[in-house]
């Protein structure tokens, strides 16, 4: 098993309602399984939200294998500017 | 040269430079707080950054700047925190020897802020509620 950091920001956060959860997983989670639980956590308020994902401050491609420690922040459309 | 700034509290702008002696431009660009989001009035805009990724993306696509189009020098000022409708929450200058190189490094820098930092707006209503804001356009 591995711990991972999830930071939440705009939609996310207002979806779940936090700013971070940790989890516990399966050693060999990729970040496309974690975003599908995720939205399962957001209970349909994610459905319309597109996500890019980043690990330790870099985006990743999808389907990256998370590692023990990762911070992982699921990136809705940003808005910079 | 680059310099990248993200600042929580009032943004002061860069000074116009009277001293370059090769630059024939000196493009500002402020971006502003509008009054509505999706036909909502507002009082402010709340922006959220991803500390040090919001930076980092910033930084590198300034270099990325300088380094494709020919300009001497890029400055960039990003407010966070509560920004007031008609406040500045972008400033960016950059300084060039010709008008067309600098202009259209204005526009791709900017462009791809909007597309990469890791920075979203929250707007408050009128009444006071905070919702993320839904304006995604470049």
């Amino acid at each position: 098993m591995i711990q991972v950091n999830i930071k939440c920001f705009s939609q996310v956060k207002y979806a779940l309602e936090t700013d971070e959860i940790n989890l516990e997983l399966e050693a060999g989670t990729t970040t496309v399984e974690l975003e599908k639980i995720i939205r399962e956590k957001a209970e349909g308020k994610l459905d319309q939200v597109s996500l890019r994902v980043a690990i330790n401050q870099k985006y990743v491609p999808n389907e990256t294998e998370l590692k023990e420690g990762d911070e992982v922040v699921f990136i809705p459309p940003v808005q910079g500017g | 040269m680059v310099t990248i700034e993200i600042v929580n509290g009032p943004l002061i702008p860069f000074p116009s430079d009277d001293t370059r002696k090769e630059d024939g431009a000196e493009l500002i660009f402020n971006g502003r707080v509008r009054s509505t989001e999706n036909g909502r009035k507002i009082t402010n805009l709340e922006y959220e950054q991803y500390e040090g990724m919001a930076r980092i993306e910033l930084n590198q696509i300034a270099e990325e700047t300088v380094g494709k189009f020919m300009i001497h020098d890029l400055f960039c000022r990003h407010r966070i925190g509560k920004v007031k409708v008609g406040e500045v929450s972008l400033h960016v200058v950059i300084w060039s020897k010709h008008r067309k190189e600098g202009l259209e490094a204005v526009t791709y820098f900017i462009a791809e802020l909007k597309k990469r930092v890791p920075i979203w707006k929250w707007a408050i209503l009128e009444d006071g509620t905070k919702v993320p804001s839904e304006c995604t356009h470049g």
